[in-house]
């Protein structure tokens, strides 16, 4: 099934949190305020601070090397999970994020 | 924090963007054998032996020595016993028994977290092997105090009292005492005595006072003839300076004396023997074996972690390493660094051991590298008083503490290298407990 067949928010997000080991999705909006989340609210809040943070030095490391580059994905490994960040910038500056916290069996 | 708004078309197309991506990497992420077998090393590694801590109780006024040190099961809180070990006649020292926690984030290196008053010098200090907070402590006047560390005041909890029934001369070791195989699941108390005795003892919830259950004499007669340094008669008491119990077999120890006497005893022994202090209890003799002796004083012994029949001895200025059935030592090591007053295996590495020595320093033993001399030495006191005792951190395995006769105490963070198993360092060890039939 493509992509372009969800034409529903919510129906991506269904998609995203029922794959395999997946325990949460965030969708951060350019006021890195949560609209949609799967997991509770303090939860949300660290997971959306720890991903701008993270983000953000991500992004200007990968554009000090080479300016016209750009993050796309930040996959980070813990002991007990795999935190994905799928961050996008708009041409007017405003950032949009998924969030995806996915453990291992 | 979630804000319902009505999905923006910006949005939509953000997330149709990402989707594909994402699930993309989440697939990859379960089908990944990247990290399969990867185990972290969380410490930092490296190749020196740093000193982390200095600690000293500033009240006390280096006035005395550190006689004993204990960690605690969770490795976090160091117990530190302060006593002297040059009594000519009573010992009138206000003595303490004082603990730093090294979680604390305020460490404070000169005073301790807490500190107990005990009337006599503390000769030998145990913390409980499961519960943090209880910790036996034997005197110089012959006395068992156990205390709750945990408890606001009033953290004496038992003693055993001075007089009938006790120590008469001063404690040379305390140690909880566990019996798995046995019907009784409580720990026991076990103290050894300059006067020969070694007494068990059991805490009672309702009394302050320690039951004494039963009691073991060493005496000249347990030794062999042709193994006697002295003519002593057969039924004076040889005094007892530290035990060690075997790791597999928990009725089996080893017991040092002050004549050189190096004796394995079982906590399962029939032999009857009399005592004129003790009435009140069955007393045994404990010896099953004598090895070969010493010619002066065993400061301290120590059973292999990881071997059934292999302990190691300090006394005078040299170290043996003995095969419990075997008269005669395996390996002899005469570091010249003065008296050997404590030796300890690690708890991690079975070829390394430490040795606390006369001359200040501590010596880090490797049988793998150097049968003969020490892989490193370390400076347990830069003004060359004696170091009396060295104890690894059961379950932090990278924590050495030293104590000196200054009184102060070092913890080391040792490196990777006297930590991290290696292979055929159990080869090392069988090979060293081969037996040689002459």
């Amino acid at each position: 099934m493509s992509s372009t067949d969800t034409s529903h928010a919510g129906e991506i997000l269904d998609r995203i949190q029922h794959h395999k080991g997946v325990r949460g999705v965030i969708v951060v909006n350019s006021d890195s305020m949560s609209v949609r989340s799967t997991l509770d609210n303090s939860a949300t809040v660290q997971y959306i601070g720890m991903a701008k943070t993270l983000t953000t030095m991500s992004r200007s490391l990968v554009r000090d090397i080479n300016p016209q580059d750009d993050l796309a994905i930040l996959r980070v490994r813990t002991k007990k999970s795999e935190i994905i960040i799928a961050p996008e910038r708009t041409a007017d500056d405003r950032e949009y994020q998924v969030i995806a916290i996915q453990d291992y069996e | 924090m979630t804000v319902q708004e009505e999905d923006s078309p910006e949005l939509l197309d953000f997330l149709l963007r990402v989707y594909p991506a994402v699930m993309a990497e989440l697939d990859k992420s379960t089908r990944s054998h990247a990290f399969d077998g990867y185990e972290v090393d969380w410490e930092e590694s490296s190749n020196s032996v740093q000193c982390l801590h200095t600690l000293s109780h500033a009240a006390l006024e280096e006035k005395l020595e550190v006689t004993c040190l204990s960690w605690n099961p969770t490795g976090a809180v160091l117990a530190v016993a302060y006593g002297r070990y040059d009594h000519q006649d009573w010992c009138t020292h206000k003595s303490s028994l004082c603990t730093w926690n090294l979680d604390r984030r305020s460490l404070n290196a000169n005073k301790a977290d807490l500190a107990i008053d005990i009337p006599s010098c503390v000769m030998s200090i145990a913390f409980h092997p499961i519960i943090p907070s209880l910790i036996l402590a034997g005197t110089f006047n012959g006395a068992v105090y156990v205390y709750d560390i945990g408890k606001e005041d009033d953290t004496l909890i038992a003693s055993s009292g001075v007089g009938e029934n006790s120590h008469k001369d001063p404690i040379s070791q305390v140690m909880w005492l566990n019996d798995p195989a046995s019907k009784d699941k409580k720990f026991k108390i076990m103290s050894a005595g300059g006067d020969g005795k070694i007494l068990i003892w059991r805490l009672s919830q309702s009394s302050k006072n320690l039951k004494l259950l039963s009691g073991f004499v060493v005496q000249t007669d347990s030794i062999p003839r042709n193994l006697r340094v002295s003519k002593a008669r057969g039924d004076s008491l040889v005094g007892v300076t530290c035990l060690s119990f075997s790791h597999e077999d928990k009725t089996t120890f080893v017991a040092g004396s002050e004549g050189g006497g190096v004796f394995k005893c079982s906590t399962n022994a029939t032999t009857t023997a009399t005592s004129e202090d003790i009435q009140s209890v069955p007393v045994h003799s404990p010896v099953t074996f004598a090895f070969h002796p010493y010619l002066g004083p065993i400061h301290s012994v120590c059973c292999s972690p990881h071997h059934r029949n292999l302990f190691l001895t300090a006394g005078t200025d040299t170290l043996r390493l003995y095969n419990m059935l075997q008269l005669m030592p395996s390996l002899t090591i005469e570091p010249s660094c003065g008296y050997l007053y404590s030796v300890r295996w690690s708890y991690t590495r079975p070829v390394v051991f430490a040795v606390a020595c006369g001359n200040g320093k501590v010596l880090l033993y490797d049988l793998k590298a150097n049968r003969i001399n020490p892989v490193m030495t370390l400076d347990g006191c830069s003004k060359g008083s004696s170091i009396f005792t060295a104890e690894f951190n059961p379950s932090r395995k990278y924590l050495l503490a030293s104590g000196n006769g200054r009184g102060e105490v070092k913890v080391w963070k040792l490196n990777d290298d006297l930590v991290s198993h290696k292979p055929r360092d159990q080869d090392i060890l069988e090979s060293l407990a081969v037996l040689h039939v002459d």
